[in-house]
């Protein structure tokens, strides 16, 4: 393409964006008024794209996050040992809060309700077998009206794995907390439907828990025990 | 073929009646579409038009009691192994099983610690083609279709069997 023909096109286009409609309708020669405007849809095409790019850069900074800081913890920390004395257990830590299970469902509900705090979701409820006769139950509650978040942490003994149940308060800890009976065997209180959610119902054991021991034949079949052949 | 040799006219095969029977339930072994795990995938895939099960006499049918193959695909969890179990005893005979897969062979990747898992579908339901792999490819599948299948063509289902 000469150079002429280039500058032609340059022009037009120039005037077309300006809002000049008839600049390339103008052009006599056909391969040349084709030729601009290809050269104009492009041009449109990168105003548009520079546009865009400016709007992303300043929605991204007003993206809103998730408090999970310290400050929150202690915070919600007071206010419970304010309301409930006596309810932690142990020190105060700076990343989560560690419960007796005495008041538990007295305790959920007040977080779900109370207009400071407003734990209006259960993200996460599991189990964990701490060894040396411990189980603990961990829930992870997130506010989507303050958007800040806590876990709360309860231990119990082993022998006695008594856990008030939330799932009245929060209706998704139904599922989770009868996974965490599956697994471990914590036994939550006032669970209107505590039921084997995976295993079959007439399972023997708590698999997930450490000093579990597989049983010999389920309905007639035979376990091998014996793992030749492995590592 | 003795003194029956060049006897009748055109379209007229003379065999017995046994090896007939056999070479009928060789090339129409349909296969009961169930799977337990990932291995149904390349089970799908293995019956799907790429490697088209069906030019091999082999289609799914939905229902055991339709089906002469059960393909065990996938893991079977100690929960699923009676209702395997209950499926294989629904099916008419004459039945076969194929074990697809590291699971349904021996319990693969869960033989050490998968408490849930039984360990080879061979000790709820007789197995008669095993098919190793995690999971086999759907040649390896075919490979293992065909086999069976020359394993139905040598029975004999109406010679009394002796010794």
């Amino acid at each position: 393409m000469s150079e002429d023909l280039q500058a032609l096109i340059d022009e037009a286009v120039k005037k077309a964006l300006a809002g000049d409609d008839d600049a390339i309708n103008g052009i006599q020669d056909r391969v040349t008024r084709s030729k601009a405007k290809a050269a104009l849809v492009k041009a449109k095409r990168e105003q548009s794209k520079a546009v865009d790019e400016n709007s992303d850069s300043e929605s991204i900074e007003e993206q809103p996050t998730t408090d999970n800081s310290e400050y929150i913890i202690l915070k919600i920390a007071k206010i419970l040992e304010d309301k409930f004395s006596g309810c932690i257990d142990g020190e105060v830590h700076s990343d989560f809060i560690q419960l007796k299970p005495e008041k538990w469902f007295e305790i959920s509900k007040f977080l779900k309700e109370d207009p400071d705090t407003y734990f209006d979701s259960l993200q996460c409820n599991t189990g964990f077998d701490l060894g040396d006769g411990l189980l603990e139950s961990r829930y992870n509650l997130h506010s989507m009206k303050h958007l800040h978040s806590i876990e709360i942490r309860i231990k119990v003994n082993i022998d006695n794995p008594d856990i008030p149940s939330v799932e009245s308060v929060w209706r998704v800890a139904d599922w989770f907390e009868r996974e965490t009976y599956d697994m471990f065997g914590i036994n939550f209180t006032g669970h209107r439907d505590l039921r084997r959610i995976l295993l079959p119902e007439d399972w023997d054991g708590w698999p997930l828990r450490k000093d579990y021991e597989e049983q010999e034949t389920y309905h007639g079949i035979v376990v091998p025990k014996v793992k030749e052949g492995w590592e | 073929m003795g003194f029956l040799e060049n006897r009748f006219d055109d379209n007229v095969v003379v065999e017995k009646l046994d090896k007939l029977l056999s070479w009928a339930r060789s090339t129409s072994p349909w296969f009961f579409q169930f799977g337990t795990a990932c291995c149904a995938i390349e089970m799908m895939a293995a019956a799907a038009s790429r490697h088209d099960l069906m030019r091999i006499g082999i289609i799914p049918r939905s229902s055991p009691r339709q089906a002469d193959v059960m393909i065990v695909a996938g893991t079977v969890t100690m929960k699923m192994a009676l209702r395997v179990k209950k499926l294989y005893e629904q099916m008419a005979d004459p039945k076969y099983v194929v074990a697809m897969g590291s699971c349904a062979t021996s319990g693969g990747p869960y033989w050490q610690h998968g408490y849930h898992v039984l360990k080879g579908v061979d000790l709820v339901i007789p197995v008669d083609v095993y098919v190793p792999g995690c999971p086999p490819r759907p040649e390896a599948l075919i490979e293992g279709l065909l086999k069976l299948q020359e394993q139905i063509l040598e029975g004999r289902p109406l010679t009394r069997k002796t010794g």
